[in-house]
């Protein structure tokens, strides 16, 4: 019971999937961007350390190097050779950002900020109170330590990893938080449907016996009409029973797998909806050939009433419903209402319904494809909207027999 | 004939003369008017043009703000606006107003820019 109940819990609707694929794509997104901003905020900061513990030193530097250029300037024309020092090149650009002289590696100076990376080198400016040799801009330069980089590098990915798992734990909580009504509702509707199937059995049964030997030839003809409306509604229900217990029971039972002869499987079948259909007035045009498919009888029954009883009850009055069977596939057809494009992925959820004003819990086609995957089958849609719908399954080449199994 | 020719000939030659002529007049004069006119006065002070084109230097840093004050200060010499020190115009006074046109302003205080320029110079 408890493997039954966990089961039900885990088969979720696409359209819940995709909420909950939705909300894990946004919680990445926001998570990643907060991390990634953060890591932004983190660097910024290393960096920013790292240039108030380089900007000491390297205002020392351009304080020795204005003295410099203080004496040059003092003893220009007699001494011309620029100033330079073991640890930093240097240039002077004078108040129209004109170059008088330079020795950087890097050429390319920003007057607007006070220290700053350039390549792998640091520049430092320092703004002049005095235009020696015309210099209102003196740039230093230095080889940038890149031990801060890497591990400040390290630090981002190591913390990055560390809070994305923190979040991703955090987040599955979240999304057990955020299932949990949708558990709870598809619980509640399983166990409404198990409960009431309990409920249905007993007087199904008792109805359909008792049509079955009520002797028509003594009743008039009104009374016959009367009973043939009964016959219908009570296969009716009888097969939404049928449903209801495959759904709650059977499919968790063990197959009982044999050759079936789907042929005949098709005319049985199609004999017991010809009441049902002739409700509707619509006609069963039958093409089948010999097939012969290793299934469990019971299941294939499933899919084909399935198949049936919806081409009966989304169809026109007067309509039709074709059935080909062939060795490898058949096709049920319909003149019925036809499915929006857009919708046809959905027909096979469970609780899905495309026409309120037929009867139905919206079980049949999430049945038929229950039982097509677990014997690997291949079930294909096409539909018209206002023309009618084709649903065609494809059998695996190793479950088709050629008649001989079948005696 | 021949007579023409050599006629011809003088008559060109003198053109091209007089036109070489004209032309290295011109050259001297652009350069005479820096010469002639800064020079003389600046000869007979203790400080040189080179110095006073260091202080220029390090009050305007740049050479179209270096230029449009000295050419400023030439047309309307002030104390204020005096790049040399108070003991140095107490002693020589402020210069008198020039007497050179804006055009020849330009061309001698460009010719004091290039012959002091210290970016050529650094090595």
């Amino acid at each position: 019971m408890l493997a039954l109940k966990n089961k039900d819990i885990n088969l979720l609707r696409s359209s819940e999937k995709s909420s909950l694929l939705r909300f894990l794509a946004l919680y990445t997104v926001l998570a990643t961007m907060i991390l990634l901003l953060l890591g932004i905020f983190y660097y910024k900061s290393q960096e920013e350390l790292m240039f108030s513990n380089e900007r000491i030193k390297l205002s020392n530097y351009a304080n020795e190097q204005v003295k410099e250029l203080k004496l040059l300037h003092h003893y220009f024309p007699s001494r011309t050779e620029y100033p330079r020092s073991y640890n930093f090149d240097s240039a002077i650009y004078d108040i129209e950002r004109v170059k008088i002289f330079s020795t950087l590696k890097h050429s390319e100076v920003n007057f607007d900020k006070e220290i700053y990376r350039s390549g792998d080198k640091i520049h430092f400016v320092k703004y002049l109170d005095d235009y020696y040799l015309g210099a209102k801009y003196l740039f230093l330069e230095i080889d940038e330590d890149k031990e801060w980089y890497s591990k400040t590098i390290t630090n981002i990915i190591i913390l990055g990893i560390l809070t994305l798992v923190i979040m991703a734990i955090f987040g599955l909580f979240f999304v057990h938080i955020l299932l949990r009504p949708m558990k709870n509702s598809i619980m509640l509707l399983d166990n409404f449907i198990k409960d009431t199937t309990h409920e249905l059995n007993t007087p199904i049964t008792a109805i359909l016996a008792n049509v079955e030997m009520m002797d028509t030839n003594v009743m008039i003809e009104k009374n016959k009409k009367k009973l043939h409306r009964i016959n219908i509604a009570a296969k009716t229900v009888s097969h939404l029973y049928q449903d209801l217990t495959f759904l709650t029971l059977n499919h968790n039972q063990q197959s009982k797998d044999e050759w079936i002869d789907l042929k005949k499987l098709f005319e049985d079948r199609v004999e017991y909806f010809t009441i049902l259909a002739g409700s509707k007035k619509v006609t069963f045009y039958l093409d089948l050939n010999y097939s012969a498919i290793y299934i469990d009888i019971i299941k294939m029954t499933r899919v084909i009433d399935n198949l049936i009883s919806n081409a009966i009850k989304y169809n026109k009055r007067l309509g039709a419903i074709t059935i080909i069977l062939r060795k490898e596939y058949f096709i049920v057809k319909d003149t019925g209402i036809g499915i929006e494009a857009s919708k046809v992925s959905a027909i096979f959820e469970r609780y899905s319904r495309f026409n309120n004003s037929e009867g139905g819990f919206g079980i049949g086609l999430n049945i038929v494809k229950s039982i097509i995957d677990e014997y690997g089958l291949k079930i294909s849609v096409e539909s018209v909207l206002g023309e009618g719908t084709d649903i065609r399954v494809e059998f695996l080449k190793a479950s088709i027999g050629n008649g001989d199994s079948n005696d | 004939m021949i007579k023409r020719i050599i006629v011809i000939s003088l008559i060109l030659s003198a053109l091209l003369y007089a036109e070489t002529k004209s032309e290295n007049i011109k050259e001297n004069n652009k350069e005479n008017i820096y010469e002639h006119n800064c020079i003389p006065c600046h000869r007979y002070l203790p400080s040189s043009l080179g110095d006073m084109y260091m202080r220029y230097l390090k009050t305007f840093s740049g050479e179209m703000t270096l230029k449009a004050a000295l050419k400023a200060f030439l047309k309307e010499p002030l104390e204020q606006t005096s790049v040399m020190s108070n003991l140095f115009i107490d002693r020589f006074s402020v210069k008198d107003k020039t007497l050179l046109n804006d055009k020849q302003l330009d061309e001698a205080i460009n010719i004091y820019w290039d012959l002091y320029n210290v970016r050529n110079k650094l090595k």
